[in-house]
This record gives structure tokens, C-alpha cells and sequence, in this order.
């Protein structure tokens, strides 16, 4: 048997020690419940009384629910707009500011800035713009004499899912703007010597220095927008509520209404568990499928 | 030496643990969740009856936690669902309370029920705060019909009479939407305020039975009552009586009584509890507001006397849970006494106290306590009538019929299916 001194010098047992807490969070918080979730997806359950088993009778609702599935869609096409929106704009924003231009620090705080608040503040805030007759968008449509172009936002579900996407993309442009400055600054300095030796101009060292160098974090802010977007509650919930009418709905929110309005665990968990599944199998395809990539 | 004095200090830290749970053994903490935020104007007086409570009991502390009324509702369930439930709470009565009931959340007052403390009670107000016969929950503000008010200047303005009947209404629709205002502020992204419009439509076509039998289940959800009260929604709509984007519009940021102190919407149907907020909010426009019953429908069956509404509005509960319960109930008298009341009136608020009458002296609030006194019939609201699961169903499809994106029909016959599937048919 080891002795007490002999243990506190074994160094995976003082690494076991530190990770300790953090094991016991990930298992309580994050672990646990997939397999909890699942097997509150076979009952029907209103998180009070008593459990009735269903078998896969959840299951088979889910497959036929169209909210269900019109919730996915608006989840992927989150997805969609999230890349072609952020993505590009968040790496212009970073090569303008990587560049040595005036005030260039007041302008990556300033970019900043909407990182900082909260998902809700953020909402509220867009909730009074988008307002139809008090609000600023459009105020200032009838301002500049564009009045057929004023809208009633989020009250019509036609456009309802993409005015409450605006403020998400407006909120998270800055996260990816400061990973790829991050990694622009990394990007050694010979290269864009060398480029420039070459003759190569600002637009051909941006495509052929820049963007390559910057591959895998382009993928891995992909992966942290595609994940982002598929689970994304917060600003879509305090906007619309996935309203009118389930247009703007997202599986999150959709999931949380069902479990905590409607106080149906049972079929909540069923979406939880789907919405899993759907983030898992995306993520591992798009990442089996950009490495495979990088190799060729 | 180092050891001694490091072992001598944790020593010291247990003592003190000790010594400060024995000194705070009389000492009794109580958490209180309602719905009372700081732009609620109920607060103030709460806050007065927890400072008299605990100036009475220097051992007692009341901690109070307000959440805004939508994200209330979800924080009490699932705090009540995973055993968190605070020692005071507050419901809406009936089956709002009966769920907590059932599952033996909520502590029975019954004992506590001196004739003195019953008799403070309206007897209606205090039937929603029993279940079984037996009182769980006690009313403390707002005897709440929900009524049609109106901006009287600009009736005036445009020479429109109160209507009568709904062909009369429809009058005033025309008259304000032809002349640039919205006739009906409503934010509808809540649901429970376009709910009103149909509730008071089901009960003057159908009456009161028709939601009765069909919750009985002699009648149905969708019986022509609920299509044609739909069916006049939708009519409503298309003449453009709500505002655009209505169901985009969000009753808690008060987007709704913007459109009404702004002379852009002239008409708002909604609890009696909107005069306590024009008091507050607008109280310079104080003498330009009125309301009137909400119209009767020709060769419908309701009396234009009955109410949609609730003769109590929130009732206070004691949790099962709670460490003190004798000193949770005493709490709940002082929320209940006659400064409380005297207070609950100078705000706007008609409390459901007894020999409340004759203290009311604003004319708005007399002419609200005597319509609910009138009335025939109250009908309490369907998301509190209605088991949750069909409830909710009546908050989406109306909704969706205020949007358009749903037939009368459609919508009826969701209700239908709802209610077939809760009570297992």
C-alpha cells in the first residue's frame, strides 16, 4: 500500500485531486442528464405527479410533429445565415484591424461592445427598434421616404425568424472578429515579406497568405457557430417567444415551452434528446469532413 | 508552532459556526416569490405589510423575490417540480393551485380559518382559493373583470357613442380606422391578451354553458359558439381593429398603452388592473379614460352583465415546505388587513376585502366594483379555468387566429382534439 507521502507525490493522483471538481461538475451538469433525458423521453410526465410509461410513444409524435421538424429547419437555416453572415464579416473586421490604421483600439472595443451585453439586454433593445410604430428601423424608413418597406418585424411570420436572427448575428460578429485577429496576429510576418518580395498586392497576400494560414480557424469557428446555432435559445426566446404562430420557433425554444410552459417533461426531453443527436451527427460530419479536407 | 496557530484558527472558525446557528435559532427566515417587480403597483403596499410584519416580529425576516408575471409562472413550476418551493408563493387560485395542491406542495390554511379572518373575504374571491373545500390559497389583490376602455376624448372627437352591441362596435371600428387610429391597442405576443376578446365573444354567443358543457364534456370546444367567437376575431381583424404586428407586440414592455397615451389606438380590453396602470403611468391623462362592458352580440345568448375576469386576482399560498408555517400564516393576515386594503385602493386596486365599498371614493373604481357586483356571470380566465394542457392550446390557436394563419374551424376543432386527448376519450 502506498503511503500518504508517497501518494501526494504521485503526480496523476495530485492531477486527479484538480480535476476532481471539475469531473463532478461535468458529470452532474452536462453528463448525466443525456442518459436522464432519454429515459424521461418514454414517459409522459409533468414534473410534478406521477410518470406514466409511453414507450416510444414520444417518439413516434416527434417524427410526425410538423413544429418539430419547421423548428429544425429554422435551426439549419440559423446555421446558414450564421456562416455567411459572421464568418465573413467578422474576418474583414479583423483584417481592417490587425492593419496598422488610426484608432484602431477604439475601434476594437467599439466592435466589442455587443459581445458584452446580455443575450436579454441585447433583445430588449432590438424588441423597441423593431417596434412598428414607435420604433427606430422604422422611423427611419418613413424618414427617408421608404414607408413600403416598413414592416411589422416580429409580428409577421413571414420575416419574423429573420428579424429576431438580426440581433444574433449583430451579437456574436465580435466573438469570431477577435479569434481571428487572434490568429491573424500569429501568422509570421516572413510570409507577407516573402509575398510581397513576390509582387503580390493586398488582395492576392489576403487570399493566398492570409486566408490559408487562417484555415483551421475558419473551421473551428464553423464548428462553434454550427453547434451555436443548432442549440440557440436566449435571443430568439426573449424576441418572439418562437412566435407567431411557432414561425420563428427553434428546437431549443420549442423544447423549453413544451417542458416549462406546457409542463410536458416527457415530450420536452424526447426534443432535448433529438436536438442532441441532430448537433452530434452534424458536428462529427462536418468535422470527419474538413479534415479529410486539410489531408488532400 | 505554525500548525498549532493555523489548527487553533479553524478551531475558532467552528466555534463561531456554532455559536451563530445557535443564536439564530429564533430567529425565522421566510421567502416570499410573487409576481410584485418594482414597475408592479401592487409593490409598494406589499413592502409596507412585510415592514409592519417584521417591525410586529423583530425575528422574522421576509426575503422577498419578484419575477415579472410571464417568467413567474415558469419559475414556480419548475421550482415546484424539483422541490425548491419557497415558503410563501403566489398563484392565481384555482387550477393554478390545484396542480400544487394535488401533487402536496401547498400547506392547508384550513385550520387557520378563524370566522374573523373568513369574514374578511369576498366569498367568491375565496372559492378560487379552495380546492376540496379546503382553503390553500387567500385573494389579495384586484377584483379583476377585464373591460372594454376607452380614450372619451376621442370619442367625442369623432361623435361615437359607447357601443352597445357588436354591429355598434363594428360602427366604431370603421369610424377610427377610417380616420388613421388604431381602434384596439393589444400586444399579442402574450397570448393571454387576445385570449380576452375570444372569451367575452364564446360567452356572448354561447352564454356561459358553452364552455361549462364543454368542459363537462356534454358540449364540445367545437361547438359553433367557439367558431363563430373565431370567426368574429378573425371579421375584427380584417377591418384592421389591432394594431400591425400585433402578435409581435409585448404586453409586458407595455407596447399595447403606448398606441393608447399616444392617440394612436382609442379602445383596450383588458383587466380592471390597466386603470392602476394609467394611474401610474399616464396620470395626467387620468380623466380621459373610461371603460365600458364589452358588447352584446345580437341573437347571442350571454348576458352583456357578465364579466370575464377574476373576483380575486392573486392569491398567497404557504408551502408545504415552509420551516416556520404558524409564522408564514400570520404573515398572510397582515397581507390581508385592513391597511393592506386601505392601501391596495389608493393605488387603483380593488381588493377582495369585505366592507370595501364604502372606502372607495374614485368614480372609475366604484363604477368597476359595481359592475362586478352586477354581473350575472363572471367567467374566470380559460388559462386558469382550463386544465394546462388545454389551455395552452386555446393561447396558441387564438393567437394564431389573431395572425390569420388559422380558420375558425382550425382552430375550434385543435381544442376539440385537445380536450378529447386530456380527459382520454
Amino acid at each position: 500500500m502506498m503511503n500518504k507521502k508517497e501518494l501526494m507525490n504521485n503526480k496523476y493522483f495530485i492531477a486527479a485531486l484538480f480535476l476532481l471538481p471539475a469531473v463532478i461538475f461535468s458529470l452532474v451538469y452536462l453528463i448525466i442528464p443525456i442518459p436522464l433525458s432519454t429515459y424521461y423521453s418514454f414517459f409522459k410526465w409533468d414534473g410534478i405527479g406521477a410518470m406514466e410509461f409511453l414507450g416510444l410513444e414520444n417518439w413516434s409524435k416527434l417524427l410526425s410533429d410538423p413544429i418539430f421538424w419547421s423548428s429544425m429547419a429554422n435551426n439549419f437555416k440559423l446555421v446558414l445565415i450564421s456562416l455567411v453572415v459572421q464568418i465573413p464579416i467578422a474576418l474583414f473586421l479583423a483584417v481592417l484591424l490587425t492593419r496598422k490604421i488610426k484608432g484602431a483600439n477604439f475601434f476594437k472595443t467599439i466592435f466589442f461592445v455587443p459581445m458584452l451585453l446580455s443575450s436579454i439586454a441585447v433583445a430588449f433593445l432590438w424588441r423597441y427598434m423593431y417596434d412598428p410604430t414607435f420604433g427606430l428601423i422604422n422611423g427611419f424608413l418613413n424618414l427617408v421616404g421608404l414607408e413600403q418597406l416598413t414592416r411589422s418585424w416580429l409580428g409577421d411570420s413571414n420575416i419574423a425568424f429573420y428579424s429576431a436572427s438580426a440581433p444574433i448575428q449583430w451579437r456574436f460578429i465580435p466573438l469570431y472578429m477577435i479569434i481571428f485577429m487572434a490568429a491573424i496576429s500569429n501568422i509570421p510576418k516572413q510570409l507577407y515579406e516573402a509575398a510581397e518580395i513576390d509582387g503580390a498586392n493586398n488582395w492576392q497576400s489576403f487570399f493566398y497568405v492570409t486566408l490559408p494560414m487562417l484555415r483551421s480557424t475558419v473551421v473551428n469557428a464553423s464548428v462553434l457557430i454550427i453547434v451555436g446555432s443548432l442549440k440557440y435559445f436566449a435571443m430568439i426566446f426573449a424576441l418572439t417567444g418562437g412566435g407567431p404562430n411557432h414561425a420563428s420557433e427553434l428546437m431549443a425554444t420549442y423544447l423549453y415551452t413544451k417542458s416549462f410552459t406546457e409542463m410536458n417533461m416527457g415530450y420536452g426531453s424526447t426534443i432535448s434528446v433529438a436536438l442532441f443527436l441532430v448537433a452530434l451527427i452534424v458536428s462529427v460530419v462536418f468535422l470527419n469532413f474538413s479534415k479529410k479536407d486539410v489531408r488532400n | 508552532m505554525k500548525k498549532f496557530s493555523i489548527l487553533s484558527l479553524a478551531l475558532l472558525m467552528v466555534i463561531s459556526l456554532f455559536s451563530v446557528t445557535v443564536m439564530a435559532q429564533d430567529e425565522v427566515n421566510l421567502t416570499l416569490w410573487d409576481i410584485r417587480t418594482a414597475s408592479d403597483q401592487v409593490t409598494p403596499a406589499l413592502e409596507n405589510a412585510i415592514e409592519r410584519f417584521e417591525a410586529d416580529n423583530p425575528n422574522v425576516n421576509i426575503e422577498h423575490v419578484p419575477t415579472q408575471n410571464d417568467n413567474y409562472k415558469t419559475k414556480l413550476r419548475t421550482a415546484m417540480s424539483a422541490d425548491n418551493a419557497p415558503d410563501l408563493f403566489m398563484t392565481w387560485g384555482s387550477a393554478s393551485l390545484e396542480r400544487y395542491v394535488d401533487a402536496d406542495k401547498v400547506y392547508s390554511l384550513e385550520s387557520h380559518m378563524t370566522e374573523d379572518w373568513e369574514s374578511n373575504f369576498m366569498p367568491a374571491a375565496m372559492d378560487l382559493g379552495r380546492v376540496d373545500g379546503e382553503m390553500y390559497g387567500v385573494p389579495v389583490t384586484n377584483v379583476s373583470p377585464a373591460l372594454v376602455w376607452y380614450r372619451t376624448d376621442l370619442f367625442e372627437e369623432y361623435g361615437l357613442e359607447v357601443p352597445e352591441t357588436y354591429e355598434d362596435l363594428k360602427n366604431v371600428v370603421k369610424t377610427f380606422t377610417d380616420n388613421g387610429i388604431t381602434p384596439f391597442a393589444l400586444a399579442n405576443k402574450n397570448k393571454w391578451t387576445g385570449s380576452m376578446y375570444f372569451m367575452y365573444l364564446a360567452d356572448r354567443i354561447g352564454g356561459p354553458e358553452a364552455l361549462q358543457q364543454a368542459i363537462s364534456r356534454e358540449g364540445s370546444f367545437n361547438d359553433e359558439a367557439f367558431i363563430e367567437a373565431g370567426r368574429r376575431i378573425q371579421e375584427l381583424v380584417e377591418m384592421g381593429a389591432f394594431p400591425d404586428g400585433v402578435n409581435g407586440l409585448d404586453e409586458d414592455a407595455g407596447q399595447s398603452r403606448t398606441l393608447l397615451y399616444t392617440d394612436r389606438a382609442a379602445m383596450y380590453l383588458m383587466g380592471s388592473w390597466a386603470y392602476s396602470s394609467f394611474k401610474n403611468e399616464a396620470p395626467d391623462m387620468l380623466d380621459q379614460f373610461s371603460f365600458f362592458n364589452f358588447p352584446e352580440v345580437e341573437s347571442g345568448k350571454g348576458d352583456p352583465s357578465n364579466l370575464v375576469g377574476t373576483p380575486g386576482d392573486n392569491y398567497y399560498s404557504v408551502s408545504t415546505k415552509a420551516g416556520n408555517k404558524e409564522v408564514a400564516v400570520e404573515f398572510l393576515k397582515y397581507l390581508t388587513d385592513a391597511k393592506m386594503g386601505e392601501e391596495l385602493i389608493n393605488i387603483g386596486n380593488i381588493p377582495p376585502f369585505t366592507g370595501i365599498s364604502e372606502k372607495i371614493d374614485d368614480p372609475i373604481m366604484e363604477k368597476i366594483y359595481n359592475s362586478s357586483q352586477e354581473a350575472n356571470h363572471i367567467q374566470l380566465w380559460y388559462d386558469q379555468t382550463l386544465p394546462l394542457e388545454i389551455a395552452q392550446v386555446h393561447l396558441n390557436t387564438t393567437q394564431a387566429l389573431f395572425g390569420m394563419e388559422m380558420t375558425p374551424e382550425e382552430a375550434a376543432n385543435q381544442m376539440e382534439e385537445a380536450a378529447q386527448e386530456y380527459y382520454g376519450e
